[in-house]
């Protein structure tokens, strides 16, 4: 059998923890430089006019209308929470998928001889006590009904949290019980197709001939059909993939008109993704750059463009990429434009040991100067040592701005919770 | 035309080596005897995913011999007993109460247990 816990609406949750007179009350995340919802609370969501993905300034008042609380989102709380969850999961099952920050799939094979609804309600029960943190558990024998089975455990309320598919007549009602759209695995384009050909619930899905999914949704929709059915094709994942790319892009806290700070936040940009790419002992071949304008504004000028470079030899020197980065920046920028963003993203990623040179390249870089960068900075905090382009005390003009960020509990000592 | 000559470029011929090491002399005797030095969050802290710090910032609690900007370490996985603290949740906000003597039993199913203090951190 194969388990599912994820936090309900996990970010809100972690504020709320620190937070009791909160309790209750609707409260939303919003995005990196406060540019959108893209959290909310079960209370913030039966306000069913503020809508997700919707920039800030637009609802503003609506927010403060109804008394929402809104944070500026706080990744270093969130992550550190979800670490907590993650671990107390490995004391249930030695298998642990951690999917995202929020969910993780535990392999729950060879418990056959307890009660595996006991179980998940000991999971739920624990989570929250330890860290204060609300889940719902689904169990299930594939990953796909474990999915349903969790959906299952918060929509009917009777459930309390925990869903176990452990028999053909539970597996029967949840396919019954699950329309279409709401299988994992099963995008917007397919769930039309099925529609239209009257397919409405998992089970209508499960009853269509192997050869039809085979042809109309390939191994993909296959594999979902089969599991649905009961039959496990998606295996737990427990090392994490490498990452195929590695990007980052914020907005600037102001509009920017001037190279010069551009260039600072791209430049910082590259610092961060190269240190990813170090701590994962590989290099990447492309380095793409992309800046763009406010496209919600009606008064600005609207220009965006990118440009993708290919190294010379697949690199995670910082410096080599900030010279390249830079150059890349120079072929993009056009004056005149009041820019809001701009990106770095990191592609052709290879293993460090893998990195096919070039006749004539010189090894002139030094492994040694980012091996002990980096340690500098994992002592001192972040940007303690970083290229000579980024001027600290200019920072602020396009850092971003995080006006309602809660203080970071439980990784700053000058940042703990106080009461009084 | 007059040229007049400033000097040549010479190399430094003292370099500095750092990098490479160089192993001499007995080593030390202690090298089979190192241990880690005394961490006090091996004390401490008996369950690190259950346990938060929270700093006083006033002076309600000083009956408990809880004083302004003491720290306390809390765990949340511990049940509230017999001869204990804890930070509980009265009407939205935070609150430190002893547990309750045997006439008061019935305040603890009332009460909103946030979790137990095991440490108040207190500067001198």
């Amino acid at each position: 059998m194969i388990g599912i816990i994820d936090c309900n609406s996990f970010y809100a949750s972690c504020e709320q923890v620190f937070r009791p007179d909160l309790r209750g009350k609707p409260v939303v995340v919003l995005s990196n430089n406060d540019g959108c919802v893209i959290a909310a609370n079960k209370e913030a969501k039966a306000l069913a006019h503020i809508p997700m993905f919707e920039p800030v300034f637009k609802i503003k008042d609506q927010l403060i209308k109804n008394n929402v609380t809104f944070f500026s989102s706080n990744y270093t709380l969130y992550g550190e929470m979800s670490n907590r969850v993650m671990r107390i999961l490995k004391e249930f099952s030695p298998i642990v998928e951690i999917y995202s920050i929020d969910e993780a799939f535990i392999d729950l094979s060879g418990l056959d001889h307890i009660d595996l609804e006991d179980y998940g309600h000991e999971i739920k029960k624990k989570i929250m006590r330890y860290t204060g943190l609300p889940v719902g558990v689904g169990i299930a024998p594939t990953k796909v009904l474990a999915k349903l089975a969790n959906r299952r455990s918060k929509k009917e309320i009777s459930n309390n949290h925990v869903y176990v598919i452990n028999s053909e007549e539970k597996r029967i009602d949840t396919l019954h019980w699950a329309k279409i759209k709401d299988v994992w695995g099963i995008g917007k384009k397919h769930t039309t197709r099925l529609q239209e050909i009257g397919k409405h619930s998992a089970y209508d899905f499960t009853q269509l001939p192997l050869s039809w999914v085979r042809k109309n949704m390939t191994v993909v929709g296959e594999r979902t059909w089969r599991e649905l059915r009961g039959e496990s094709c998606l295996s737990l994942e427990v090392m994490p993939k490498p990452k195929k790319a590695i990007g980052t892009a914020k907005s600037f806290g102001k509009k920017l008109t001037s190279i010069e700070l551009i260039e600072e936040a791209c430049s910082y940009y590259i610092n961060e993704v190269s240190e990813v790419l170090r701590s994962q002992n590989s290099c990447a071949k492309y380095l793409q750059v992309f800046l763009q304008t406010n496209y919600h504004s009606n008064n600005d000028k609207q220009y965006h463009n990118s440009i993708t470079v290919t190294l010379e030899t697949p690199t995670n020197n910082t410096f080599i990429l900030n010279t390249e980065g830079k150059k890349a920046l120079h072929r993009i920028f056009k004056s005149g434009y009041r820019y809001k963003k701009v990106g770095v993203c990191l592609s052709g990623i290879v293993p460090e040991n893998y990195v096919q040179t070039n006749l004539f390249h010189q090894t002139s870089e030094k492994k040694g100067l980012m091996e002990v960068f980096d340690k500098i900075n994992q002592k001192f905090g972040k940007s303690t040592l970083s290229p000579a382009l980024l001027n600290k005390s200019k920072i602020k003009e396009w850092e971003l701005v995080k006006e309602q960020r809660s203080p970071r509990y439980t990784t700053q000592w000058e940042d703990i919770l106080k009461i009084q | 035309m007059e040229i007049k000559e400033f000097g040549k470029l010479q190399s430094n011929r003292k370099k500095h080596k750092a990098e490479v090491s160089m192993q001499t002399g007995f080593p030390s005797p202690a090298t089979h005897y190192l241990e880690n030095t005394i961490d006090l969050s091996e004390v401490f802290v008996k369950n690190k995913e259950a346990t938060f710090y929270i700093r006083i910032g006033g002076s309600v609690w000083e009956n408990l011999n809880i004083y302004k900007n003491d720290v306390l370490i809390i765990d949340r996985s511990l049940k509230f007993s017999r001869r204990t603290m804890a930070l509980i949740v009265k009407d939205g906000s935070f609150d430190i109460i002893k547990y309750p003597s045997l006439e008061n039993k019935e305040d603890l199913e009332s009460i909103e247990l946030w979790g137990v203090i095991t440490y108040i951190i207190h500067k001198v």
